[in-house]
């Protein structure tokens, strides 16, 4: 009899496999061939009458620089992603936008890293019209798209590969004061070499291609019946968040109030490279958190792994998340 | 543009609007809900091998007296409402797995089978989702003789889901749930269901069942471990390919959110409760010292994660889905 050891466990080590073979390699029917890919990724729940589609745009993983979280040294991020279960020196960024079919209204909020991207990344990103077709919507269907904020895996997504609208009929909604700020040539000029311009362009080069055909919205709005904005400024000066509500429920779709959880949630206090005003970032981080602790309240995080919904409770000096279960039913 | 349809003029919200409009102007009807849940299926590679999680389906139930055995009532329900189960109610998911070895394609445990108009018996749609043509199946492994493993080798008509499958099950648990005598003495009506279930679904096909022990290879790369406790028979499996491997538990736990966090309470469907604790923390203590992957059968979808020693007991930390293979 074998017992549960630390050997066995471990390397699968068999005393009798010459004996098993003898029975396992008898039947002569071909292998099936692996089926090579993953299944398509969305989700789907109710939030009161609401329909919500979780839909991903896939992840993308890579080496990460010393200065990913600004304030923090790389031996302290390796510390947190190996508390995590996460390889060390190397970073994984999902991007899970989601839709919402109020009834009325059929909105995208964000619109991930944009077609083009599944070539350019081999499959792992630019997955979003690709999962949005296989949840059955059709983007010819979407009323509105709502953008947070103005960073390429948010807004790429609204042109397709040949720089066309993603989404023809739909209104392009965008925080006012995300549009003030970015498209003011006067910023674009006092903004830094490097990253910094390269979001200013990026942006310009996709709402140009929409015609600069977008509406702006102000913070504590319902752009659509039961999803209302809120400011959450740092991460970008503009940064909206999103609570969708419906009957007595309620979600709060954060866009990039953290990036991702394993890291951020559990720290607030580390700054991602990507926030542009950190400590304004970790101010907003805290104050919604604490909000979502105390309101008990379901966070569906861009940047958590899919199909990103969970709860959060305080832990420590910071939160976790703990995700919601996989539901196999509406 | 604003529609005019019975919703919002009833919601009188965007009324004004509505009335204003051309009632010629040809607007778009809102898209209807899709009202369906994604197919529950997610692959990972395990070294050479291509493993396909397959949800069954979950039951919740408002939580039955006795449940957890050794606890009061009050205390198991402030457990499951800690883990943001509805309240007084229970939830328990079912997960099968699937593995191509590259030789063989061989799925453990199988889930209800058809269960008209329960929210469980989904392995063969969710199997038909994930492509996988259940006549190509060669090898079925049940861990133990319960009827969310064992019974779903069955379709609906009563014959055999995967008829082209060597279907194994564990000498020791085939032993103990065939004896009449532990069945003249089953205690309860459980027990008594537990055995009639077992002949029912078996009927006819003992001499066409495979008995594994413990310590051999049920197929190339997995190995059967002893994890009894839960059933006299209860198998574990190790699986390995390369310098990769995942522990299978099965039922070395029931539901994590009560039973890895709190190891020393017995669920009501463990046989030994006291050997099966004994099991459960010595599984789990290699299994965090290790920072092993674990699948397993009532985790929740895609139901893999690695296990962490938390106050007196262990908590899981699920994997991030992986959105390519």
């Amino acid at each position: 009899m074998t017992e549960i050891t630390r050997r066995n466990m471990l390397t699968g080590a068999v005393a009798a496999t010459a004996a098993v073979q003898l029975v396992t390699t008898a039947p002569a029917q071909a292998a099936a061939p692996p089926a090579g890919t993953q299944a398509p990724g969305w989700y789907r729940y109710k939030v009161g009458s609401i329909e919500v589609t979780v839909v991903t745009d896939g992840a993308n993983k890579f080496k990460f620089t010393d200065n990913h979280v600004t304030n923090k040294s790389r031996e302290e991020v390796n510390a947190g992603l190996a508390a995590a279960y996460y390889e060390k020196d190397m970073m994984t960024t999902p991007y899970n936008p989601v839709v919402v079919n109020t009834g009325a209204k059929l909105a995208v909020i964000d619109t991930g890293t944009g077609e083009a991207n599944f070539e350019r990344s081999k499959g792992t990103a630019g997955q979003f019209q690709r999962n949005l077709a296989a949840s059955g919507i059709d983007r010819n269907a979407v009323d509105v798209v709502i953008i947070s904020h103005f960073h390429g895996d948010h807004i790429n997504g609204l042109l397709t590969p040949d720089n066309k609208l993603a989404y023809p009929n739909a209104e392009i909604l965008v925080p006012a004061a995300e549009w003030k700020y970015f498209m003011d040539d006067g910023e674009m000029s006092r903004a830094p070499q490097g990253r910094m311009q390269d979001v200013f362009k990026n942006l310009r080069r996709v709402f140009d291609a929409v015609g600069r055909k977008v509406t702006p919205y102000e913070p504590n709005k319902e752009l659509v019946p039961g999803v209302t904005s809120v400011a959450t400024p740092g991460h970008t000066p503009g940064h909206n968040s999103h609570v969708i509500a419906s009957g007595s429920s309620k979600v709060y779709v954060q866009g990039d109030v953290t990036h991702v959880p394993f890291l951020f949630v559990r720290h607030p206090d580390w700054h991602a490279f990507y926030d542009q005003d950190g400590k304004m970032a970790e101010d907003t981080r805290r104050k919604v958190y604490d909000m979502l602790v105390a309101e008990k309240m379901m966070v569906q995080g861009f940047h958590y792994p899919f199909p990103s919904l969970a709860h959060v409770e305080k832990s420590g000096s910071g939160y976790r998340e703990i995700p919601v279960p996989w539901s196999p039913t509406i | 543009m604003t529609q005019f349809t019975r919703r919002n003029v009833l919601a009188g919200a965007l009324a004004a609007s509505a009335a204003a409009a051309p009632l010629a102007f040809p607007a778009r009807a809102a898209a209807p809900p899709a009202g369906k849940q994604a197919a529950g299926f997610y692959r990972y590679k395990v070294g050479q091998f291509e493993c396909t999680s397959i949800n069954d389906g979950a039951r919740t139930f408002p939580m039955p007296d006795g449940f957890v055995r050794n606890v009061p009532k009050d205390q198991a329900l402030a457990a499951a409402e800690a883990a943001y189960m509805p309240k007084g109610m229970v939830t328990v998911p079912f997960n099968p797995q699937l593995i191509n070895t590259g030789s063989k394609l061989v799925l453990i445990d199988t889930g209800f089978g058809p269960t008209p108009n329960a929210p469980v018996g989904l392995l063969a749609a969710n199997m038909a989702a994930a492509g996988i043509d259940p006549k190509a199946i060669d090898i079925v492994v049940v861990s133990h003789l319960h009827p969310d493993h064992t019974n779903g080798i069955k379709n609906a008509e009563g014959g055999l889901l995967f008829p082209n499958a060597e279907i194994k099950v564990p000498a020791v648990d085939w032993a103990f749930w065939m004896s009449d005598d532990n069945m003249a003495k089953a205690p309860n009506d459980m027990m008594k269901n537990y055995f009639a279930n077992t002949r029912k679904v078996y009927a006819g096909l003992a001499d066409k069942v495979t008995k594994y022990e413990w310590g051999s290879e049920v197929a190339p790369g997995i190995t059967a471990l002893d994890a009894s406790g839960h059933t006299p028979g209860h198998t574990a499996f190790a699986v390995a390919s390369g310098n990769a491997r995942v522990l299978v538990q099965s039922d070395v736990t029931n539901i994590p959110e009560l039973f890895l966090r709190n190891p020393d309470w017995h669920v009501a469907f463990d046989i030994d409760p006291q050997k099966a604790v004994q099991t459960r923390r010595k599984f789990y203590d290699m299994a965090a010292a290790e920072k092993a992957l674990v699948v397993g059968f009532h985790f929740t979808f895609p139901s893999m994660g690695y296990v962490e020693k938390a106050d007196a007991g262990y908590r899981l930390v699920p994997i991030a889905w992986n959105p390519v293979l």
